[in-house]
């Protein structure tokens, strides 16, 4: 009953909406047309409809190939991290560098090292790779202690506890995993089509039509992007919860964890610490002479040492470095922060005013599958150019997953633990202090992690497709200039900053959290 | 020759570091049980008595002692086959069918489950589940779910069973019946049983021996001989000797 009042709630919402958005834009009230209506952008697609079959194909097949290629190694490795707590430490380094790398960075150097489909399908490979690795870990780890206890006592091996238990038991979660990583996968195409330069592919179009003053084609555009990515969302989602209903274990397991495994010899530790370090740049050295482009073009990590320190040009290639960084970093923060912010409050705002988040919910998440990165060209129609475009695609990318992971936490506190402050009489306010906040505190942080690369994403993909300032403004001037140095420079230190502020948040969320007695949420 | 004892233990002691601090589990637990007999270990939380069977199992190894299950090591012994355990809330497999969770030690002994489908069903019967066959644990009750538990720890007909406090999440009703039935199907098999549990009654009702353990560290205190003529019946749950027994115990777990 109160599931059916939902969507019917759900609908009402969703037809109002599009209501709204005829009316505004059918009058022209944002930015003087840069809101076409709905119906609009509908007979758009209808007029264009010839152009988008080739588009869409080069699109989803990218995806598709780097989808399957991402999810391959994110399983294989999974289950080898599953395994071997020492592969998994020895890989860290990759792993997060892999997690926090924005794609546009990278782009530009799979353009000039690979060809064809193929930088298109490795950045919607590495869009995948991390979620799912995570899910496999995650869903293999999570296996219940007193079904392995069972295998094992009849003297079943690692590799029986794999197939008869874990393997099983983890595929609710990797499906969950594979969910999240769909859009990703084309979100990374598109973004491949922006720095390839290519022909075909929603990418392309999108990026040809932003200069042509159409925004109804681009708004259709938009559409068929979101459409693609939540099509592929939602088949996920449909697999998995068919799979769900016979998974979950049918009574609480209450057999007490046994600690964290012993971390072994400090000698040990300190080389996996120092091998993880030295990993990713290994790895990018050995892509380099795998590919076996010409020094000329492709820098090895000394490469990018010699061009920014050494080479008689290095003065001038700093000071062009530092002036981008000093204009992107400040609205990088101030954007992440503005976003946090908003879903923090809106979130814990829930208890306050629930109808309001209730209905606002479903939004947040239908953006989840939305490639919203993608869609900042929509977003130069209504802002222009300026610091303000910036500015709030950096806030629409950290806010929307801030709230979803905020709010998810937030309704995981128990109903108990907030009825014990009402008991005494608590006002809600006091209420929120010492119950909703403080809960709240693991999925903040748990948020921050999440948004460090997609902050720097936005700002980089505004700067480079508009606002001309800034890191990616500079990456993709470099490519005009053909100045490799600087190419492979910017990525370089774009993903060494996100990796090293994704590291600062991880250590003080270690070090709060353990302070408070709690710990870090997923 | 004599059949060699069901389960020996001899000198076992087990320390567990954790989080700066060393717990000693147990210390010197020498323990025999005859072949065929029924024996109960009762003790308060953390007295080490699930220690006692992760190691005759082989989840733990014992830092000093020996463990001998018909002779063998603990993991010799589970790769033989001889070995049947049940573990509390049942821990079934939530996607497998009844049948399918009784055959997964048969899978996991390599055996194939095809070839043994009668005494599945044989299984399944024993422990009055016949028509649930093809249920889920999802679709049962507890006490249903606990009887697959019971039929998958005897389907490889183990000389030696295991149970770590196989009722402890069944109401006290509940309970009563499952250990009358576990006399009956303990009596059928004729295996070695160890039961590790929390309540007094259930060892004194089931066990021919039982085994009182203190905490910290963990060790044995007492044991006490349970002489009730099998098979035993539910009104001897109200007998005066029975109780007086009981009492016993109880003293003896209070430090008395």
């Amino acid at each position: 009953m109160a599931a059916e009042t939902r969507r019917h709630r759900g609908i009402f919402n969703l037809a109002a909406l599009l209501i709204l958005w005829e009316v505004v834009g059918r009058l022209d009230l944002v930015a003087g047309g840069a809101l076409p209506g709905f119906t609009e952008i509908l007979a758009r697609l209808w007029v264009d409809r010839a152009d988008y079959p080739l588009h869409i194909w080069a699109t989803l097949t990218a995806s598709a190939v780097g989808f399957m290629l991402g999810n391959l190694a994110g399983i294989g490795a999974g289950v080898v991290f599953a395994l071997s707590a020492t592969a998994l430490r020895l890989f860290r380094g990759v792993n997060v560098a892999i997690f926090a790398l924005p794609p546009i960075a990278i782009a530009p150097i799979l353009v000039l090292t690979l060809s064809g489909m193929a930088p298109r399908i490795v950045l919607a490979a590495l869009g995948v790779y991390f979620v799912t690795m995570t899910s496999t870990v995650i869903g293999l780890s999570q296996a219940d202690s007193r079904a392995t206890d069972m295998i094992r006592a009849y003297g079943g091996t690692k590799r029986d506890v794999l197939r008869l238990v874990q393997f099983r038991g983890a595929l609710p979660t990797i499906l969950a995993g594979l969910r999240i990583a769909a859009p990703n996968a084309v979100l990374g195409a598109i973004l491949a089509e922006f720095g390839g330069g290519g022909r075909w592919g929603l990418g392309a179009y999108l990026l040809g039509s932003l200069g042509r003053g159409e925004p109804d084609r681009l708004w259709g555009i938009g559409l068929v992007a979101t459409l693609i990515a939540g099509a592929s969302y939602g088949a996920f989602a449909l697999l998995s919860t068919r799979f769900l209903g016979a998974t979950r274990a049918v009574t609480l397991n209450t057999a007490v964890p046994t600690g964290k495994p012993d971390p072994g010899h400090p000698l040990k530790r300190a080389a996996l610490a120092v091998g993880s370090l030295a990993l990713p740049f290994l790895m990018w050295w050995a892509f380099i002479r795998l590919t076996g482009v010409p020094d000329m073009i492709a820098k090895t990590p000394l490469g990018v040492v010699d061009y920014l320190f050494v080479a008689p040009t290095a003065e001038a290639a700093q000071a062009k470095l530092l002036a981008a960084l000093g204009q992107t970093l400040p609205i990088t923060f101030l954007g992440m922060a503005a976003g946090l912010a908003f879903a923090f409050v809106l979130a814990i705002s829930s208890k306050l005013i629930p109808h309001a988040v209730e209905a606002f919910t479903p939004v947040a998440l239908v953006t989840q599958t939305m490639p919203l990165v993608a869609l900042t060209p929509l977003l130069v129609l209504i802002l222009g150019r300026g610091n303000a475009l910036t500015l709030w695609v950096t806030i629409s990318v950290t806010f929307f997953p801030a709230f979803v992971t905020l709010a998810q936490g937030i309704a995981l506190v128990p109903r108990t633990a907030g009825d014990l402050p009402r008991v005494y009489g608590a006002s809600l306010w006091t209420e929120m202090r010492m119950v909703t906040i403080p809960a709240a505190l693991p999925y903040l942080f748990a948020a921050t992690r999440l948004t460090v690369p997609r902050a720097l994403l936005g700002v980089m993909i505004a700067e480079w497709l508009a606002t001309g300032k800034g890191l990616g403004n500079l990456l993709n001037q470099s490519r005009g200039y053909l100045d490799y140095g600087m190419i492979w420079t910017v990525a370089a230190v774009s993903v060494g900053l996100s990796v090293a502020f994704y590291q600062l948040v991880v250590f003080t969320e270690r070090r709060v959290l353990r302070r408070l007695g709690m710990t870090t949420a997923e | 020759m004599s059949a060699p004892d069901g389960i020996a233990l001899a000198g076992v002691s087990k320390t567990f570091a954790g989080r700066g601090k060393v717990v000693e589990a147990l210390r010197d637990v020498s323990l025999t049980c005859p072949a065929g007999s029924f024996t109960a270990i009762i003790g308060p939380s953390g007295c080490g008595k699930s220690t006692v069977m992760r190691i005759a199992l082989g989840l733990e190894t014992a830092d000093t002692g020996e463990v001998r299950i018909v002779g063998d090591t603990p993991l010799a012994a589970a790769r033989a086959g001889v070995t049947g355990v049940a573990f509390q809330d049942a821990a079934l497999l939530p996607w497998r069918s009844v049948r399918r969770n009784v055959e997964v030690p048969l899978e996991v002994l390599r055996q194939k489950p095809a070839e043994h489908a009668e005494r599945v069903q044989g299984m399944i019967e024993l422990v009055g589940l016949k028509g649930f066959e093809n249920a889920l644990p999802g679709e049962l009750s507890g006490g249903m779910r606990q009887r697959v538990a019971i039929a998958r720890a005897l389907v490889t007909h183990p000389q030696v069973l295991f149970m770590d406090e196989p009722f402890g999440a069944l109401d006290q009703i509940l309970r009563r019946q499952m250990n009358v039935e576990l006399q009956r199907i303990w009596t059928e098999t004729g295996s070695t049983a160890l039961l590790v549990t929390h309540g007094i009654d259930e060892a004194v009702f089931l066990a021919d021996r039982v085994v009182v353990m203190h905490a910290d560290p963990g060790r044995i205190v007492e044991v006490v001989d349970v002489s009730f003529d099998r098979p035993r019946r539910p009104p001897l749950f109200s007998d005066p000797a029975f109780h007086k027994v009981c009492d016993h115990i109880a003293e003896v777990l209070h430090g008395g």
